[in-house]
C-alpha cells in the first residue's frame, strides 16, 4: 500500500485524466468510479485530492458511504 | 434574473454560485428522478407490484412538481439549466435509479427508498445553507425536503421497517410544494 504527503494528493483531483482520491482520517480511497465524484467534485462543494476529515464532520451523511471505495493507500504527514 | 434578490442573498453570506450549482444538480435529480421511476413503476406488477404501484406513482409526480418548483427559483437567481439533456442527467445530485437486475417488488422498492433517501440529504444541505439566509429558497426546499421525507417512510414501511406514520394522499399531490406550482 502506498503513502501520499498532502501535496503529492492534489495530484489526484479527478481533473485532466487524473483518478479521484480522497483522504478521509488517514487513509486514502479512490472514489474515480462514483457518479457523485464525476470529474473530482462532490455535490458543488468539495473537490477530490484534498483531506476531507474535517469537511465530513457537516456532511448530510457519515463515514460508511466513504468506505464503499477501495482502499488505495494512507496519508503521510 | 431577480437582481437585488440575488444581492441580498449574497449579502447573507452565501456563495450563490455554489448554491445555483447545488440547486440546479438537485434539479437534475428529480427529473431524471422522474423519468427513472416512470421505469420502476412500469415494473411493478404482480400481486406485490400493484400494491406499490400507486404509492410509487405519487413519489413519481411529486418528483416532477419538485422539479418544476425548483427552476424559477434557479433563474431568479441568475442560473439556469444546461442545454444539453445529456449533461443535466450527469450532473444529477443522486445516483440513477435504475431498474435493479434482479426484478421484483422488493428489489425495486429498494431502489425507490435509496433514492428518496439521497434527496432528504440534498434538501436537508440546502436548507443548512440557507437557513436564515435566504429565506426563498429555504423555504421551497423545505417544502420539498417535507415530501421527501415522506416519501421515504411510505417506501421503508414497506420494506418492513417500521410503520411510517401516515396515510397515502387522499387525491391531492405534493401538499407542502404546491404553493410553489401556482
Ligand atoms: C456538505 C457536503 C456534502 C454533501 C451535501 C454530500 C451529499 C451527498 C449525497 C446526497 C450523497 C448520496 C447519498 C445517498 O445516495 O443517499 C453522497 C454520497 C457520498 N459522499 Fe457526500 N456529501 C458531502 C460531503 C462529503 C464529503 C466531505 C465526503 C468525503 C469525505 C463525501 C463522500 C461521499 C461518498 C464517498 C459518497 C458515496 C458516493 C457513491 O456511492 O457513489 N461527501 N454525498
Amino acid at each position: 500500500m502506498k503513502f501520499y504527503t498532502l501535496d503529492m494528493l492534489k495530484k489526484y483531483n479527478g481533473r485532466n485524466g487524473n483518478p479521484s482520491y480522497i483522504a478521509f482520517k488517514g487513509k486514502i480511497y479512490d472514489v474515480s468510479k462514483s457518479f457523485l465524484w464525476k470529474n473530482g467534485k462532490h455535490q458543488a462543494l468539495h473537490s477530490a485530492g484534498m483531506d476531507l476529515t474535517e469537511a465530513l464532520k457537516k456532511a448530510p451523511h457519515g463515514e460508511d458511504f466513504i468506505k464503499r471505495f477501495p482502499l488505495i493507500g494512507y496519508l503521510k504527514i | 434574473m431577480a437582481k437585488v434578490a440575488r444581492e441580498m442573498v449574497e449579502r447573507a453570506g452565501i456563495d450563490v454560485d455554489k448554491l445555483l450549482e447545488l440547486l440546479i444538480k438537485n434539479a437534475a435529480a428529480e427529473l431524471t428522478t422522474y423519468y427513472y421511476y416512470t421505469i420502476l413503476r412500469a415494473n411493478l406488477i404482480g400481486l406485490e407490484g400493484e400494491t406499490i404501484k400507486e404509492i410509487a406513482e405519487i413519489a413519481r409526480i411529486e418528483d416532477r412538481n419538485h422539479f418544476e418548483a425548483l427552476v424559477p427559483r434557479i433563474y431568479e437567481l441568475g442560473g439556469k439549466l444546461p442545454n444539453d439533456m445529456k449533461e443535466f442527467h450527469d450532473m444529477s445530485a443522486c445516483p440513477p435509479a435504475r431498474l435493479p437486475e434482479k426484478l421484483n417488488a422488493k428489489e425495486i422498492l429498494k431502489v425507490l427508498v435509496e433514492a428518496e433517501r439521497c434527496a432528504v440529504r440534498g434538501y436537508t444541505q440546502i436548507c443548512n445553507m440557507t437557513a436564515g439566509k435566504d429565506h426563498r429558497t429555504y423555504d421551497l426546499a423545505l417544502a420539498i425536503l417535507n415530501e421527501e421525507i415522506e416519501h421515504e417512510s411510505w417506501f421503508s414501511e414497506f420494506l418492513g421497517e417500521g410503520p411510517s406514520g401516515h396515510f397515502m394522499r387522499r387525491g391531492e399531490t405534493s401538499p407542502f410544494v404546491s404553493k410553489f406550482l401556482k
